[in-house]
């Protein structure tokens, strides 16, 4: 009796299957991981991006510009642009040029992601573009609910600086066919 | 002695079931994973909050430079897409009036108006300044895949000139909203009232 009570062997899980499994979507999840970039983490506001489903093509990875539209609060009527490049040493490059032709950007000088109080900024900000890098490649991201006047100030911008290609960040649509 | 003696011929036999006792259990030797399995869990849960699955994907837009010279066209191969401040679609062609088109009729009546005016259709796109910018994403996107049917048509006939399979060239621009497409939806019978029809 008494040794039937010492030996009370505590009982074990096999933990390997769950392991393998852990370790399986661990590997899976490192790498595909993408970071948020740190224009993206300071980011105030949501894209709600219109959906398309023609086009797969992804954003390109190098000499990109993007232009954001957004609602800078929630209640859909402050509408502002956003500026953010891609390569950091340009960026760098844009925003001392636009210092020294407008003090009213110095407050913004730190941020990866510039926001435009007009559509002049964003003319100088794209000219200053123009003359960084002439290849630089835009994309405008703007919410599918912004009034269309923005989206064409900023493409008829583009229009005028020889940016004539240039495409719109959507997202995916899902659930049709073809 | 006797009694090491006693001893030691004790212990053999001991060692021997031992020793047979051993083989016969053979404990298999047990990892302790859990810590593994924390770390590794914590590892997962945090790539898996960071990640961000769904990139987006783009839609690419090619305006035609600003020219200074007025480019001469036929009104009959003009095809006029207007984009309502309700979001609302109205086309038409050359002069005529405009009519209401719904999004899902929009992709077979741009397939079949390129088809009937081979390569020549310019499609122009107006969206009202106050209309939602995803509406006009929405036309594009139907307008683009209108396209992959309209090339599937077109390579089928072969090109006059060449004798080669009829290459798509396709003529598309966006123009600023005027005064008169205002105009042309008023007349069209006012489809402010309809403008919960609208699909997305």
């Amino acid at each position: 009796m008494a040794k039937v009570k010492v030996k009370r062997a505590g009982f074990v899980i096999d933990m390997t299957p769950l392991v393998d499994i852990t370790f399986l979507l661990l590997t899976f999840f490192m790498f595909t991981a993408k970071f948020k970039s740190e224009a993206e983490s300071e980011q105030t506001f949501i894209i709600e991006r219109p959906t398309a489903s023609a086009d797969t093509a992804k954003l390109p990875e190098a000499q990109l510009a993007v232009i954001k539209v957004a609602f800078a609060d929630t209640t859909q009527r402050d509408t502002s642009y956003y500026l953010e490049m891609l390569n950091a040493n340009e960026w760098a490059e844009v925003k001392n040029n636009m210092l020294s032709k407008d003090q009213a950007f110095a407050d913004r000088m730190d941020k990866a992601q510039m926001p435009l109080n007009s559509s002049e900024e964003l003319a100088t900000a794209i000219g200053e573009i123009r003359r960084v890098n002439p290849d630089t490649e835009f994309a405008i991201d703007a919410d599918q609910d912004v009034d269309f006047a923005w989206v064409f100030e900023a493409m008829d911008l583009l229009r005028r600086n020889l940016f004539t290609e240039f495409s719109f960040v959507t997202d995916k649509r899902t659930g049709q066919s073809e | 002695m006797a009694g090491g003696g006693s001893l030691g011929g004790g212990s053999r036999p001991k060692r021997g079931k031992n020793k047979k006792r051993k083989q016969a259990k053979r404990v298999g030797f047990h990892l302790d994973m859990t810590p593994l399995v924390d770390i590794t869990f914590l590892l997962l849960t945090f790539f898996m909050f960071t990640t961000t699955l769904t990139q987006p994907s783009i839609m690419d837009m090619r305006l035609p430079p600003e020219l200074d010279t007025p480019v001469d066209v036929k009104e009959s191969e003009l095809f006029s897409l207007l984009i309502a401040e309700d979001g609302q679609i109205y086309f038409y062609q050359a002069q005529e009036d405009a009519a209401v088109v719904p999004m899902s009729d929009l992709k077979a009546m741009a397939v079949n108006l390129n088809l009937e005016v081979k390569n020549r259709l310019i499609t122009v796109l107006k969206s009202h300044p106050k209309a939602p910018y995803g509406t006009l994403v929405n036309v594009l996107d139907e307008l683009n895949l209108a396209e992959q049917r309209i090339v599937k048509e077109l390579v089928k006939e072969n090109d006059p000139e060449t004798g080669l399979p009829m290459q798509r060239s396709r003529k598309f621009t966006m123009a600023k909203w005027t005064e008169d497409d205002q105009k042309k939806i008023d007349e069209a019978g006012g489809g402010s009232t309809a403008g919960e029809g609208e699909e997305s």
